[in-house]
């Protein structure tokens, strides 16, 4: 069983290949920058850049809709709520309720933002991108924090280990919530202090085995003679190519049009 | 003299010192490693030895006396980095020692805190893979690998660090027989062929057998030491230790004694010279009987060299741990309807997804009240989908499944099943949560809904059937040790009264004495009419327990049986990468001389009785003018010990097409 956060899409296009740094980045920007876009023509080009990554990375439509699907209910939520509560010009009134044109355009900005935001960074980071990657990622973007004295190190080895370990403590937790459902607990049912009191009865075990865990693991990186970040080599180190400078010039331009149209014109 | 790579002197640890809890884990150790040495270090759970494997690495400092490794003083803070990557130790569990979430960076890990360039790491990974033969799976993930595989990475990140030794801390326990194999073959063709030094810290008697040398460890202290020729020759003493003695010593010895035979440390040395020696005696002890001259003279003159044994045996305790096992006495009731009646029973994972994965497959059964049966199958078989089945934790996708009448494929409400069936899960000390040890074994039987009177009742009853009758209720579970918690998470089960009791590798990490007290408590409930379903690789330990064994192949049912049944047919077990069980084994080795033996058998005192009845046989065979109307005799006799009325109602029943 393979295990990523967010769906890993297995694969080895060119934007699997780019710098994870970058990635992410880059995704961090992409998201800034939707935020301040809210006239049409820049939408549509954001939306066009978006397109280009996504063939990039030669992720299927299915895929695609599979990351947009878990944030559809939320989406059409805000989309409603946009359209009938934003005072304004009223289009249509349904009873108490009336769709303004000033909540029509709020709704489908919304909607267009969410659905560009998680299909941008979805693609370029967890689609693509290992979750070891990330985690390497974070630790060479944060470094220059060691002048201030942020243990970097551990805080990027602590986020790997967490991803070691989320896949076993999983199968770990639907274990025990078979044995004590064996014995008669019920987490379906029942008043809402019952479930609470049934849930009790997987996160004790899981507490109890997750340190024990922690106090074996840590003995057996003693043993390999772990002593923090000091002195240790790296098997993958994260090199810059010139294929990463080049995407990140072109996007860096791309993302500074679109900027510029939205506020020049 | 040798290159000492290890040197221990006098050395005691005690855990929380000078604290109420304080515990002495080992006392004045005194031994040392030869460089390119095989030591073994046996010992029950909480013997000690573990605490003796993390002093010699430096993990933990003697708090008197020393350790020393190549010369360096473990407490020397400067030498403990050299020392640690040259003692590489392999942990129990497979799970708490991957650090790395990919297969290549995990095998890193110690190379890159020593400082390796990166320039020479990517070819050293490379290089340690292949020698575990884990070659192209640098980009997999830990959860993508089985227990065996863990540990051959767990090995390769130690070869990584150009190690001089290898410590297995019970690395093996976890494991099923033939990971464990794998694994144990793995380590010590390494440690050959680059004359690394290897320390194996366990409590499987079959793996010391290959070591050069073994230390015997009970209570912190190092009280056995010698070759395992040496060790296993005094069987009572390790025996009393709560530890395993290879069978072929055990019968052989016992044989001898019977027989009135010497038997020396030359005759035991393995299999094959025992093998050897016990033809031989039976031989002459046939021609003995033939000639109606028993060896008393004989018997005289080696007296005393048996003399030491046989007090040993005679004393009270020496047999406190029978391995007759099997209730022979109770007998299902296969003329009752059955219990438990599976028809027809498939399960798929993912269905209508490309990764669909077939679990078990039409698969058909009966199970008869008060019956012991046995369920054996590899990793990946099915067993685990199957049993979950009969708990009603997964609804069948087709066929029925019934349990004392109960349909489970129709029946809404799953907890009226689960009153009946109790389930326990492989290491169920995992699932304890209670503050108090009664809230914990009483959970159970509240949510069925008994009175307080009733829950305290059966709760108690619990605890006495596994043993734990004098342990303090307000006490936390937690507190205990590994053993005792297993102990009462099964009387969580207990409690609820069961009717069917599933156990899935219920001896799994314990140590040869707790497996047996494990068994034991099974037994026992059988006895008091709970039909049994017992999950086990050990074919050993099936085959001593229980009345039918059902074999499980890649989701589909291979065989279902009596265990005569299924002994019959030896492809069988080995085409399913099972074992023969290790007596059976044995006895097979003899019917080259008597072809009419059955070697289905089990525990050492039936194979004794049978090799003797064979050599007896035989020497009537020699007297009688015509042998062949004996052998005819002698074959009705073995066919007699089978109960046949009973396999061939079951097999018609069950082996239904």
């Amino acid at each position: 069983m393979t295990f990523t956060i967010g769906n890993y899409y297995p694969g080895n296009s060119y934007i699997h290949r780019l710098d994870p740094r970058i990635k992410l980045g880059f995704s961090l920007l992409l998201m800034i920058a939707v935020f301040f876009l809210t006239k049409p023509i820049p939408l549509l080009l954001y939306g066009l850049g978006i397109v280009v990554l996504v063939l990039l990375a030669k992720i299927d439509a299915v895929t695609v809709w599979k990351t947009i699907k878990p944030i559809l209910f939320i989406t059409i939520f805000a989309f409603i709520l946009n359209i009938f509560s934003v005072p304004g010009e009223k289009l249509v009134t349904i009873g108490p309720l009336s769709i303004t044109r000033e909540g029509l355009e709020t709704g489908i900005l919304m909607a267009v933002r969410l659905i560009f935001l998680i299909v941008g960074s979805s693609t370029l980071m967890t689609l693509t991108t290992t979750s070891l990657l990330l985690a390497d990622s974070v630790e060479s973007l944060l470094s220059p924090l060691k002048v201030f004295h942020v243990p970097v190190h551990d805080i990027s080895m602590m986020i790997s280990i967490a991803l070691r370990f989320i896949p076993t403590l999983a199968d770990e937790a639907d274990k025990i919530q078979k044995a004590q459902s064996s014995r008669g607990a019920n987490y379906d049912t029942g008043s809402f202090m019952q479930r609470v009191k049934g849930l009790v009865t997987i996160l004790i075990p899981l507490f109890v085995s997750a340190i024990k865990r922690a106090e074996e693991l840590a003995t057996a990186m003693e043993a390999r003679c772990y002593r923090g970040g000091e002195g240790r080599t790296k098997l993958n180190q994260l090199k810059m190519k010139t294929s990463d400078i080049v995407f990140l010039v072109i996007g860096l331009v791309y993302v500074a049009l679109i900027l510029f149209i939205q506020f020049a014109f | 003299m040798t290159n000492q790579l290890i040197v221990v002197r006098d050395a005691s640890y005690t855990y929380d010192q000078d604290t109420e809890d304080a515990l002495v884990a080992v006392r004045n150790l005194n031994f040392s490693v030869a460089e390119g040495e095989h030591l073994a270090i046996l010992g029950r759970n909480g013997s000690g030895k573990s605490t003796l494997a993390r002093l010699l690495n430096a993990l933990l400092l003697p708090q008197t006396g020393s350790v020393e490794v190549m010369g360096l003083d473990t407490r020397d803070e400067d030498a403990v980095w050299e020392i640690r990557s040259k003692l590489g130790m392999v942990f129990q569990n497979p799970d708490n020692q991957i650090v790395a979430t990919t297969v290549e960076e995990d095998v890193a890990f110690g190379p890159e805190n020593l400082g390796v360039p990166q320039a020479e790491l990517r070819q050293l990974v490379t290089d340690v893979l292949h020698m575990v033969g884990m070659d192209g799976m640098e980009k997999r993930q830990p959860s993508e690998l089985s227990g065996g595989q863990k540990q051959k990475l767990a090995v390769a990140g130690i070869l990584a660090m150009s190690p001089r030794c290898i410590i297995l801390d019970e690395a093996t326990s976890m494991l099923d027989p033939r990971s464990r194999h794998e694994l144990m073959t793995l380590v010590s063709d390494l440690c050959r062929t680059r004359g690394l030094t290897l320390i194996n810290v366990t409590h499987h008697m079959d793996e010391v057998l290959e070591a050069d040398r073994v230390l015997v460890m009970s209570h912190g202290e190092l009280v056995m030491q010698g070759t395992p020729n040496e060790i296993f020759f005094e069987h009572e003493k390790i025996s009393r230790l709560g530890l395993d003695v290879p069978a072929y010593i055990h019968i052989t010895k016992a044989l001898a004694k019977a027989t009135s035979n010497p038997c020396t440390r030359e005759d035991l040395e393995s299999e094959d010279t025992a093998v050897r020696y016990l033809k031989r005696i039976l031989r002459e002890s046939r021609g003995e009987t033939h000639e109606d001259a028993r060896g008393e003279t004989r018997g005289e003159t080696y007296g005393e060299a048996t003399a030491d044994s046989e007090t040993d045996a005679s004393e009270p305790g020496a047999s406190e741990r029978p391995t007759r096992l099997r209730n022979e006495d109770v007998n299902a009731d296969y003329n009752a309807s059955p219990i438990i009646d599976v028809d027809h029973l498939s399960h798929s994972y993912n269905v209508n997804r490309p990764d669909q994965m077939d679990a078990i497959t039409d698969i058909s059964f009966k199970v008869w009240p008060g019956e012991f049966l046995g369920i054996a199958g590899h990793t990946g078989s099915g067993k685990s989908t199957l049993i979950q089945h009969l708990n009603g934790l997964i609804r069948p996708q087709s066929g029925t499944i019934k349990v004392m009448g109960f349909d489970v494929s129709e029946n809404k409400d799953i907890r009226e099943l689960r009153r009946h069936v109790g389930m326990v899960f492989q290491y169920p000390e995992q699932q304890l949560f209670a503050e108090t040890i009664f809230d914990d074994v009483a959970y159970g039987p509240k949510h069925l809904g008994m009175s307080d009177e009733e829950v305290r009742e059966n709760c108690l009853k619990a605890l006495s059937l596994v043993g734990l009758d004098d342990v303090n209720l307000d006490r936390s579970p937690f507190e205990l040790s590994g053993g005792q918690m297993r102990r009462v998470a099964i009387a969580g089960i207990l409690a609820m009264r069961p009717e069917v009791l599933i156990l899935d590798e219920p001896a799994a990490g314990l140590d040869p004495q707790g497996r047996d007290e494990i068994f034991q408590t099974i037994l026992g409930l059988q006895q008091q009419g709970v039909t049994i379903l017992l999950v086990s690789h050990s074919m050993d330990d099936l085959a001593k327990l229980a009345d039918r064994i059902m074999i499980l192949r890649e989701g589909n049912l291979a065989r279902i049986g009596t265990v005569e049944e299924i002994f019959a047919d030896e492809e069988l077990i080995l085409a399913n990468d099972l074992e023969i069980p290790a007596v059976m084994r044995f006895a097979g080795r003899f019917t080259d001389e008597y072809p009419n033996l059955d070697p289905r058998v089990f525990t050492p005192e039936d194979c004794e009785e049978r090799l003797l009845e064979a050599a007896r046989e035989a020497a009537r065979e020699d007297a009688e003018e015509d042998p062949g109307e004996v052998s005819e005799e002698v074959s009705e006799d073995i066919a007699g010990e089978v109960p046949e009325d009973v396999s061939e109602e079951v097999s018609e029943e069950v082996e239904r097409p």
